[in-house]
């Protein structure tokens, strides 16, 4: 993993830097929010060697996975129970492909999510927050592939959403747990987000389900995410950065 | 005095967070990493410390010193002192008329 990072850097800064970067790298567990956050450091060292780079210090703070993480969650979260709701049939007279491909987008949207909010995580349970952010990532598939069934209407392959919403929940509820015992983040909110796939599970599916559990689970969904992006997004703002009022 | 905010200009909140780790010594990347988290309570990532790092390097403000075990400490030159100071004291008149601003608003 850390000579596939590193071999994203351009040659002359791996010249350079290899040997002090991957010691660092050695340091501790790398978890989702180190990998992005040096994914757009390569990004950027490619940028600045053809001369288009976006200079980090004359705009706002490169140290952006936090802040990104926390917009897409707050905007993630709600996209995904819309898509959610619409395909479990809640809502009359709405295309099903349009919920499919509305699921696909939240989904994506929480997976960013997922690797912007794990940065303290990872450095106390890594493996807790990779499973957080993988289960997902392979439910993500899994939604991408029951969306193409259904705009495909290929009924065979619609097990393929439900597998995508089963892990996402899953993971929903790693990173929960991680957040909690982390505890940077609000417990309240963790739990809050650890309740909705307990709630959910409990809202099950088919003849017995029980919809008002669902319901309250995909409102603790939505809140979770959404408060956690929010103090994301506050942790990210910088020290010195006047109030905008 | 002049009521417009300080121009961050070239430091921004990673260039900024580096130089003052480094005041109080050479400090090699994951000791400054630490550092940073410490005194802010959020992290830095090894790719934003060393894109930031680059460009204070290539400025001159910071300097690299031989490696120990592969970790290669940097140092503040005079320079990256220089303009540390000049930019905290900015900071500390900012927040000083912030404050001044806020105090005059509530009374």
């Amino acid at each position: 993993m850390r000579s596939l990072l590193l071999r994203c850097y351009p040659a002359r800064w791996r010249e350079r830097y290899r040997d002090e970067f991957e010691a660092i790298l050695e340091e501790r567990p790398l978890g989702p929010f180190d990998v992005a956050d040096i994914l757009l450091g390569a990004l950027d060292a490619r940028l600045r060697q053809g001369r288009r780079g976006a200079d980090i210090a004359t705009g706002r703070s490169f140290s952006m996975s936090l802040r990104i993480g926390g917009i897409a969650a707050m905007i993630g979260a709600p996209v995904w129970v819309v898509g959610f709701a619409i395909s479990s049939g809640a809502v009359a007279n709405v295309d099903t492909r349009a919920a499919a491909i509305v699921l696909v987008v939240g989904s994506l949207l929480l997976l960013i999510a997922l690797a912007g909010l794990s940065a303290f995580q990872a450095r106390v349970h890594p493996l807790l927050s990779w499973a957080a952010f993988a289960l997902p990532a392979v439910g993500t598939l899994g939604l991408i592939f029951g969306a193409a069934a259904v705009v495909l209407e290929r009924d065979e392959l619609t097990e393929a959403f439900f597998f995508g919403l089963l892990m996402f929940f899953i993971g929903s509820l790693l990173f929960a747990i991680a957040t909690f015992f982390t505890a940077v983040f609000s417990r309240a909110t963790a739990a809050l987000l650890g309740l909705a796939t307990v709630l959910a599970f409990a809202g099950g599916g088919g003849d017995e389900s029980r919809p008002i559990l669902t319901v309250a689970g995909m409102i603790c969904f939505t809140l979770g995410w959404v408060a956690l992006g929010v103090q994301a997004v506050r942790l990210d703002r910088p020290v010195n950065e006047p109030n905008a009022a | 005095m002049d009521p417009k905010p300080p121009e961050f200009g070239r430091f921004t909140e990673p260039s900024l967070l580096i130089l003052t780790s480094l005041s109080d010594g050479p400090k090699h990347g994951y000791a400054m990493m630490q550092d940073i988290e410490r005194s802010t309570g959020r992290p830095m990532g090894a790719g934003t410390l060393y894109a930031a790092l680059v460009r204070l390097e290539e400025k001159g403000l910071v300097e690299p010193l031989a490696p120990v075990d592969r970790r290669r400490p940097y140092r503040l030159t005079e320079v990256g002192a220089t303009t540390l100071a000049e930019q905290l004291r900015g900071l500390s008149a900012f927040a000083a008329q912030g404050l001044r601003q806020l105090g005059e608003s509530q009374s």
